[in-house]
């Protein structure tokens, strides 16, 4: 848990504070009538001044706030005892319990709030007593729901399930797993909760039907200073200001508390920064279709600057496929997104060149982006689910995605939609147009991705993971349709993955990306029977082999960007790590015409035939 | 050697439900499974998604009640079990999850989720908890110091190793593993594959390990069930089954999982189109709206599993081989 902001701590507690001690601090009795002073301005001896039958306006306002306070604490804390349990029985049990609990809270609901409380009071009569469990009544529908809520989607949760194959009782798991697990949308309907009964508390003593006169409360205090509004309105400003301050003082300390016992946390501030302008004179375009030069990608975090991506160097050229490897963590998505401008808000490209058809990527504005996006270049995802607009037909998102860079009217745009899908292999594309994303399959929603990015005809595209999600069969029709498209139309591919046979399977070449740098590159059919960093050729032999013997695992696991080791990244967990691969970053050595290494001992590597992958 | 735990003819319905589903067909999510994990034996369960093979841990685990069939334990019928009962047998079969991240508690400690199961069946009092934890970390090749860490302090590998502790706290006999590598990096999958076949070997455990990933079922497990469309399609053994696929929907499967060896890339047979829907699986043969194989007589009745040791549900499986292509 991490710490609760301090602000709002502090003013609740002095309100509350304040409260418990106010029969001590030597304030003038609150129902002492001085009628020959009625309303008077304040003075020393009655800083906030006196009401229309002469009492001391700042006792009453400090007494009304204990009264005030115990009313909302204790009906919030009846209500959410109540309700919670309900709702966590309802929403865990099921059933008839789940019928009896949550249409019992339905039942409540129906009446309006304040309506129910007049009720009560009326026949009960008035007074704190009776405002307490009435009030608490009001509360419990609130908290069933929200309780019953948070028990739907936590009860399916695998922890969850997991207790229950251990053979763990129903009572134990409510208690220590789900409770807590809900504590964050409980605790601000509490707070809630409370804002409301001092509303409540106030509205009905002003009608009359809360706190019983003489006795102090804000609402009483408002009620009676309305009456002399037009002769003084100090009277009415003071308990209003109270009221004002401690819903708000309440509001906030329930969000630091929600905000404090939330693991997960907050994301820092939104930053952007725009990289310096290039020098003149540097040379724009290659012949190749997109070239990376020293990209780093760095994230600002609560304890410093962290750079996932450093220094990364790749080019692709038109009908090239050059394949990104990487575990999670290496940086290979990133390094995607940020030539894109992609980038999430956290995140930012700190430096490098990002060059495509004569245009510096990294220093383009947004408008221009935004232009080259699904036109020259394309990019698709992992999750075609949560790339697709569930609302909106397939074919309408692909018309859009035409129109947007081409003019064309929406019947044309239409039929080229039907017809991109019909290319990549979507039985009755007609009919499949006018589908939802929800009434695809996994295959086909990744098929409907791929048509749309290359709806524009784009000289690139860029597919992060694109056939992680699908099974190996639909896998294997996925990558052929790929690899049938770039023939066609000529255009360069960067297949960003995790997986070594899916790049065996489809790539020209490769960059190896291990702790957010490149360790090796080159061609795909000389490095996997030859790698020439240690990574690579470990990372091969973890795969498990074709005789059915266990892989070999490389010990260890991939370092957090915060820990990036200050030498060689990989030699922590390194078989062939010597003293001088920690001492200092490694360059990136030329080993062969194509192939660059990051491994200082690349030549043993390559003359020792044990360390090799042994061939098939 | 005789069997463990048994399925016998498992069937699984799912839905509709409610009275806004009327006219719904309920889902398929397994139908007639039979199967049989002994004593110290790793089985496979391989299929894609879709295929009924998590359903069919869950089932066999009861964490969710069977439409037909029963499962047995020790030749004990667990199924009809309930309460007290099923609790205690609950204890000797235990499931590895997936997703590292979801399968634990956020908001508690390691070590109270690794009690929990020693806890609920008194394997301990409180005063040997922290000892039994300790162990328990320690076989799962953690640190002891560990325990009073929370689960985000740790990497997914790590946190698998969590899970299988949690699992062994119970001292299971059986031990279902969903996809347990499939979430995590190239390079730890290997380190959880080998602590799984270091414990089943320690331990004696009986596995079934559902898994997509086929390379992975063969390094661990001595006997394969390929499921397609909640309907067993080939079992036996893993050399049989790999080495010789008599299915040719398992042959597809082995010839779509993409490999590093371009020799073996050449023979790729490509299975056309989607699964069907598990709420109208086809007539017959489930399988033979993909298959280059089918005939007429394919659509007429459901193929029976026949053969011994190496069972086949394929009508032509014996005209099957490498040197004749689909027609």
């Amino acid at each position: 848990m991490r710490r609760i902001s301090p602000v709002p701590v502090a003013a609740v507690g002095l309100i509350g504070l304040v409260a418990l001690v106010v029969p001590w601090l030597g304030l003038p009795d609150p129902v002492t009538i001085d009628v020959s002073n009625r309303l008077s301005p304040p003075s020393w001896q009655h800083w906030l001044g006196q009401d229309e039958v002469g009492r001391d306006i700042l006792s009453r306002l400090l007494w009304g706030a204990r009264s005030s306070l115990t009313v909302a604490i204790l009906s919030a804390l009846i209500g959410c005892a109540i309700g919670t349990t309900l709702g966590v029985l309802g929403g865990f049990l099921g059933g008839v319990v789940d019928l009896l609990t949550i249409r019992a809270a339905d039942i409540i609901l129906c009446f309006p709030p304040l309506l129910l409380a007049l009720l009560v009071v009326t026949l009960l009569g008035p007074g704190a007593a009776t405002l307490i469990p009435v009030l608490g009544l009001v509360f419990i529908p609130g908290f069933v729901r929200v309780a019953y809520a948070g028990v739907l989607s936590v009860r399916h949760q695998e922890y969850v399930e997991a207790q229950r194959a251990l053979g763990v009782g129903p009572a134990r798991i409510m208690l220590r797993t789900v409770l807590p697990n809900i504590g964050g949308p409980v605790l601000v309907q509490f707070s809630l909760a409370m804002a409301a009964a001092v509303v409540l508390e106030s509205g009905l003593s002003f009608l009359g039907l809360g706190v019983v006169p003489p006795s102090p409360s804000w609402g009483l205090m408002i009620g009676a200073a309305r009456q002399t509004m037009a002769q003084t309105v100090l009277p009415l400003i003071w308990p209003c200001i109270a009221l004002t301050m401690t819903v708000l003082a309440m509001n906030a300390l329930c969000d630091a508390v929600r905000a404090a016992v939330d693991p997960h946390g907050m994301p820092p501030r939104e930053r952007r920064w725009k990289l310096p302008a290039l020098l003149p004179g540097l040379p724009l375009g290659a012949a190749s279709s997109l070239s990376v030069n020293g990209l780093s990608v760095a994230i600002d975090t609560t304890a410093g600057e962290i750079r996932p991506v450093r220094r990364v160097s790749w080019q692709v050229a038109p009908s090239e496929t050059l394949a990104i490897v990487g575990e999670s963590g290496s940086g290979k998505s990133l390094s995607g997104l940020a030539v894109l401008g992609l980038l999430p808000p956290v995140a930012r490209a700190a430096e490098g060149e990002v060059h495509f058809d004569g245009r510096e990527l990294l220093r383009l504005d947004e408008p221009a982006l935004r232009r080259l996006r699904g036109g020259d270049v394309a990019m698709i995802f992992q999750d075609p689910m949560s790339s697709l607009n569930p609302v909106h037909r397939i074919g309408r998102q692909i018309t859009e995605a035409i129109r947007v860079h081409r003019k064309l009217s929406h019947g044309a745009a239409w039929r080229e939609a039907v017809a991109l899908l019909a290319r990549v292999g979507i039985p009755d594309a007609d009919r499949r147009a006018r589908s939802f994303p929800h009434e695809l399959s996994g295959g086909m929603r990744q098929r409907a991705m791929v048509a749309m990015a290359i709806a524009n005809r784009p000289k690139l595209l860029i597919a992060d993971e694109p056939t992680t999600a699908l099974d190996v069969t639909i896998q294997a029709q996925v990558l052929d349709l790929l690899a049938e498209l770039k023939a066609e139309n000529g255009m360069g591919l960067v297949f960003i993955t995790h997986s070594l046979p899916v790049v065996a399977e489809i790539a020209d070449r490769v960059v190896v990306m291990y702790a957010g740098e490149v360790v090796e590159q080159g061609p795909v059919g000389e490095i996997f029977p030859r790698p020439l960093h240690p990574y690579t050729a470990a990372l091969l032999q973890s795969a498990p082999p074709e005789d059915g013997s266990l892989p070999k695992a490389i010990p260890g696991t991939v370092p957090l960007p915060q820990h990036f080791p200050a030498g060689c990244a990989f030699a922590p967990r390194c078989a062939m790590a010597r003293p001088e691969c920690d001492a200092a970053p490694l360059p990136l050595e030329q080993a062969g015409p194509g192939r660059q290494t990051r491994c200082i001992r690349w030549r043993t590597l390559a003359s020792e035939p044990t360390m090799q992958r042994a061939e098939a | 050697m005789s069997a463990l735990v048994e399925a016998v003819s498992l069937s699984k319905r799912f839905g509709p439900r409610g009275i806004f589903s009327f006219g719904q067909k309920p889902v398929r999510a397994l139908t007639e499974v039979s199967l049989s994990v002994a004593r110290g034996e790793a089985v496979g369960l391989v299929g894609e998604s879709g295929s009924g093979k998590s359903t069919m841990g869950r089932v066999l685990l009861g964490l969710m009640p069977a439409s037909g069939g029963s499962v047995r334990l020790d030749g004990i019928d667990i199924t009809t079990l309930a309460g007290k009962e099923a609790r205690a047998l609950r204890r000797r079969m235990q499931l590895v999850f997936q997703d590292p991240y979801s399968s634990l508690d956020p908001r508690r400690r390691v070590s109270a989720q690794i009690a929990d199961g020693l806890l609920a069946h008194r394997l301990a009092t409180r005063a040997e908890l922290p000892d039994r934890v300790a162990a328990l970390l320690d076989q799962v090749g953690l640190p002891p110091s560990h325990a009073t860490r929370y689960p985000h302090e740790f990497s997914g590998g790590q946190r698998q190793r969590i899970g299988i502790a949690r699992a062994l706290a119970v001292q299971p006999d059986f031990l279902v593993a969903d996809e347990p590598v499939s979430a995590l990096d190239v390079s730890v999958q290997a380190q959880v594959l080998t602590l799984l076949a270091d414990l089943r070997a320690r331990l004696g455990l009986a596995m079934l390990f559902i898994s997509h990933d086929l390379p992975v079922v063969r390094s661990l497990c001595d006997r394969v069930v390929v499921l397609y469309l909640g309907r067993v399609m080939e079992e036996g053994p893993v050399a049989a089954v790999f080495g010789e696929p008599r299915h040719p929907y398992t042959r597809a499967l082995l010839s779509a999982a993409p490999n590093i060896d371009p020799v073996r890339r050449q023979k790729r047979i490509l299975l056309k189109g989607d699964p069907p829907s598990p709420a109208d699986p086809p007539s017959g043969c489930v399988f033979r709206t993909r298959c280059a194989w089918a005939i007429a007589a394919c659509a007429e009745a459901v193929p029976p599993l026949a053969g011994a040791g190496h069972r086949v549900a394929c009508i032509r499986a014996g005209e099957i081989d490498d040197r004749n292509g689909p027609p």
